[in-house]
């Protein structure tokens, strides 16, 4: 019961940040109905940001963090005016390329910037390392963070979407983009603001999670897919299906690799991807009639 | 036609016939890893380029391929000449299954699922250890020409290029007949390719199947030139080295993947002591091409040169009034 | 061989609990020309759609020469001889116009990747009639000078004509035309007029004919039938639908009728 509970607590971990990079996706793909396979690198950059700010700097944890959702922001912006805004919608097999190229563009850049070959950067815990006790569950307070913080971004976004304005603007402009353009919305503004946040959610995961977790510049990918993976099964286009879908990813993977084999974890993405994919594309919880996509 | 395509590859290939004469260990074995590369081009345009479906599995079929002739020998004891065309069968029939979730979803949500699909093949390398010997890779029997007396590097390099030379030549067969306007066709217009009676799974597996043999036979090559085969040498990195062979040389175009290779590989040389800059310099080829000049090099040449369209079908004699085709368009109207 | 090409009967077709189709009947006989005509909305597309197997109806039959073809894939219909052009262009972009018509081709042509990579004798002949059947059909629609043109450089109004070439390539019984008039010009419809006609009494085939152009419809049909709310409210001689009065009024009707109650 005790490796159940440890292996819960672990999947949960992981899971809440599978769902926030699920949630990065989802925002993006709801507002421009594409996907930005840069997003992983984004993760693995901006956490390197994180790194390099608060132990090479010495800077502290929470302004860390906030700087590097800003750069965060800032490089999803940079995505949009370089790669969406030019080819936006009328070429998929140039997005996906331009988007993918920028991502290892940006892999490139961490190892030469802060790494070798295969240099494993560790990040300090922020919290005490101690674990303590919730109820029965052995927990340490760095995932507890995690965990809160995803949730938290997760509501925020489902107000953002669902009562202001510019929410409500993006969910206009990717279900009808000419549409949302007749009535005035500035579309490109719109799109600009998707990927920014969208790469802003990834750092603030990638800052989130550093302390739990070893950064290397390939770290981005595995990430990315898992992530998909997590947003897939939700729907693509919701964003508590984003959650509940990292949630279930990070439970499925942690369980598998503590009762059958640690290597099976590194499958579970493509096995969650292809499953849903084949089978029930609009994913678990999106009521989206199917297209055939 | 001075410059024109013909022209320019039998010169190259004349040329790369003698390089063998002058050349050092180090660049014998570019060369050869520039024969492997236009393979592997051409394959994954003939699946991109040509078929349309935007799949990100060609670097775990160039495993495949590299894989099963290396084990065929390992564990099967068979002779390299016969475990090199099986391994380049196992790939395309391995590639032609992808074609069944290429039936039900296309673009992005193909690409992840390719992407995936080669992520689970790069596990198998790593962890099916009683077979692949997992991450630290296994040494394949070395090739001998004996009882020709060639070496092997040199051996090999010809045997390499004498596959460019046919598997160019069959591809190049290929797209200008029934087969390559039925690609284009279920690329540019699924719905109509149906109604003009195109099966799209048979269509969608064949490109898959050819693109998987050729990255197979390249993979095969690359065992027997590396005489080592390794998990980390098929990994997204080296998808993303296609990818932009036949971005750099030309989408739907067999001689621009040739071009492409080529230029890829010398990139690569050119940076290989830092990985950093590679994966930089790619990923900038790619962005820089897709945004600038998408259609690739093979653009610039046909608006330069004469002799380099490539119709899709056989013209006869001289090709005269036809003015150099615009590489395909995105499309404007919103599907 | 029955003078009765395609026979519709009692077609029931639903989106999800949208009823697109309700109880859809009507026969075309062999060689003719038949217009199918309708507000926006009436379910004329999708009427289409299901005849080439693009929808499944979940109701009804529909019989090319006696011969079912519900639950077949669009490319097995199309080859028991339906032919079909889209609303939008859907010539092959990426090819020349000749290319496009050869394509048109595929059914008629055995020529596999095998025997085409090997250049094998029986491959480039069979290519080399291709084309010259490409050329005929080209010739036929009075577009030969556009034959080595990139599809997208056609107007508008030329790829439609070079579509319903490609349809024609295949030799097939019937041809369904979405909207085939769309932007044309008074010189090209009466061009069109001209083509579909030829259509019918050189090569015998028949066309139906989704149109807006109505001065087309009454030209050139010998019968139209009219969808109104996916249900057929007309079906006769041109001049009998244009007077009939449920056609009227389900053209006008509505719009008489806002204005009646508002006044």
């Amino acid at each position: 019961m005790l490796l159940f509970s440890y292996l819960l607590m672990s999947g949960i971990t992981t899971g809440a940040l599978y769902a926030l990079v699920a949630l990065g996706i989802v925002v993006v793909n709801k507002a421009t109905g594409v996907i930005n396979f840069a997003q992983g690198e984004f993760f693995m950059f901006t956490g390197f940001v994180g790194w390099m700010l608060h132990v090479q700097f010495g800077m502290n944890y929470p302004l860390s963090f906030l700087l590097a959702v800003t750069v965060g922001f800032l490089l999803g912006t940079l995505t949009d005016r370089i790669a969406f805004r030019p080819i936006a919608k009328t070429d998929i097999v140039s997005l996906v390329l331009a988007t993918v190229g920028i991502g290892f563009i940006l892999k490139g850049l961490a190892r030469v910037i802060w790494g070798g070959k295969a240099d494993y950067l560790s990040f300090p815990p922020i919290t005490s390392p101690e674990p303590i006790m919730v109820g029965s569950l052995m927990v340490i307070p760095q995932q507890l963070a995690v965990l809160a913080g995803t949730i938290i971004i997760m509501l925020i976004f489902a107000a953002f979407f669902r009562l202001t304005r510019a929410g409500k603007m993006m969910q206009a402009t990717a279900d009808n983009s000419r549409a949302a353009l007749l009535v005035g919305i500035r579309t490109d503004r719109i799109y600009t603001l998707a990927f920014g946040t969208g790469a802003a959610i990834a750092a603030a995961a990638a800052v989130l999670t550093a302390p739990l977790t070893l950064l290397y510049p390939d770290i981005g990918f595995a990430f990315f897919l898992k992530g998909f993976a997590a947003a897939v099964l939700g729907g693509l286009t919701s964003l508590p299906g984003a959650v509940l879908g990292g949630l279930i990813v990070g439970i499925a993977e942690s369980l598998a690799g503590g009762y059958i084999h640690s290597s099976v974890m590194e499958l579970s993405p493509f096995l969650v991807i292809m499953i849903v994919l084949v089978l029930r594309p609009t994913g678990l919880l999106s009521f989206r009639k199917a297209r055939r996509v | 036609m001075p410059f024109g395509r013909r022209n320019v590859f039998l010169a190259l290939l004349a040329i790369g016939a003698i390089i063998p004469a002058f050349a050092n260990g180090y660049q014998l074995f570019v060369g050869n890893l520039v024969t492997i590369y236009i393979l592997l081009a051409i394959g994954l345009n003939i699946l991109v380029g040509y078929a349309g479906q935007l799949a990100f599995a060609n670097a775990a079929m160039f495993g495949i391929g590299a894989y099963a002739t290396g084990l065929l020998q390992v564990h099967l004891g068979w002779p390299f000449w016969i475990a090199f065309p099986s391994g380049g069968l196992v790939a395309a029939a391995v590639g032609t299954l992808l074609a069944l979730p290429a039936l039900r979803m296309s673009g992005l949500y193909l690409a992840l699922s390719t992407l995936a699909f080669a992520q689970a093949t790069q596990w198998v390398f790593l962890h099916w250890e009683r077979v692949t010997f997992g991450a630290g890779g296994f040494k394949t029997p070395q090739l001998s020409f004996a009882p020709l007396p060639i070496s092997k590097p040199i051996g090999l390099y010809y045997v390499s290029l004498g596959l460019v030379v046919l598997l160019y030549v069959f591809a190049r067969h290929v797209v200008t007949s029934r087969t390559g306007r039925a690609f284009v066709a279920v690329r540019d217009g699924e719905i109509a390719a149906e109604s003009l009676g195109i099966d799209l799974l048979r269509y969608k597996a064949l490109a898959f199947g050819i693109s998987g043999f050729y990255a197979g036979i390249a993979g095969g090559l690359y065992s027997a030139l590396l005489n080592f085969v390794a998990p980390e040498g098929y990994d997204l990195f080296q998808m993303i080295i296609h990818k932009a062979t036949i971005v750099v040389g030309g989408m739907g175009s067999i001689a621009g993947s040739v071009i492409g290779a080529a230029i890829i590989i010398l990139v690569l040389e050119l940076l290989r002591e830092v990985k950093g800059l590679q994966e930089i310099a790619f990923g900038a080829l790619l962005v820089g091409f897709v945004l600038f000049m998408r259609g690739g090099l093979i653009t610039v040449l046909r608006r330069y040169l004469r002799g380099w369209e490539e119709p899709l079908r056989i013209k006869g004699g001289e090709s005269t009034e036809t003015p150099p085709r615009a590489a395909p368009q995105p499309s404007v109207v919103d599907k | 061989m029955s003078a009765l090409l395609l026979s519709v009967q009692d077609l029931h077709l639903s989106f999800g609990g949208v009823r697109v189709l309700q109880g859809v009947s009507f026969d075309v006989r062999r060689p003719e020309i038949r217009g199918l005509i309708g507000p926006n909305g009436a379910g004329k597309t999708t009427l289409l759609n299901a005849i080439c197997g693009i929808y499944r109806p979940q109701q009804g039959s529909i019989r090319l020469d006696g011969t079912s073809v519900i639950g077949r894939k669009p490319s097995d219909i199309a080859q028991m001889g339906l032919g079909r052009t889209f609303q939008s262009s859907q010539l092959f972009k990426g090819m020349t116009v000749l290319e496009n018509l050869m394509t048109g081709l595929h059914r008629q042509t055995t020529t596999g990747f095998l025997s085409a990579g090997f250049c094998l004798r029986r491959g480039r002949d069979e290519e080399a009639r291709t084309e010259e059947e490409a050329r005929r059909a080209l010739h036929f629609v009075g577009m030969s000078e556009f034959a080595d043109r990139p599809a997208t450089a056609l107007s508008f109004g030329q790829q439609r004509v070079v579509e319903i070439a490609r349809t024609l390539i295949g030799d097939p019984k019937i041809v369904l035309l979405d909207e085939p008039a769309v932007g044309l010009s008074i010189n090209r419809l009466a061009e069109l007029d001209a083509l579909l006609r030829r259509i019918r009494d050189q090569k015998g085939v028949t066309l139906i004919l989704i149109e807006h152009v109505i001065r087309l419809v009454m030209d050139v049909c010998d019968r139209v039938t009219v969808l109104d709310s996916g249900r057929v409210i007309a079906d006769g001689a041109p001049v009998a639908v244009r007077n009939d009065q449920a056609v009227i009024e389900a053209y006008l009707g509505k719009e008489l009728r806002a204005r009646h109650s508002a006044s």
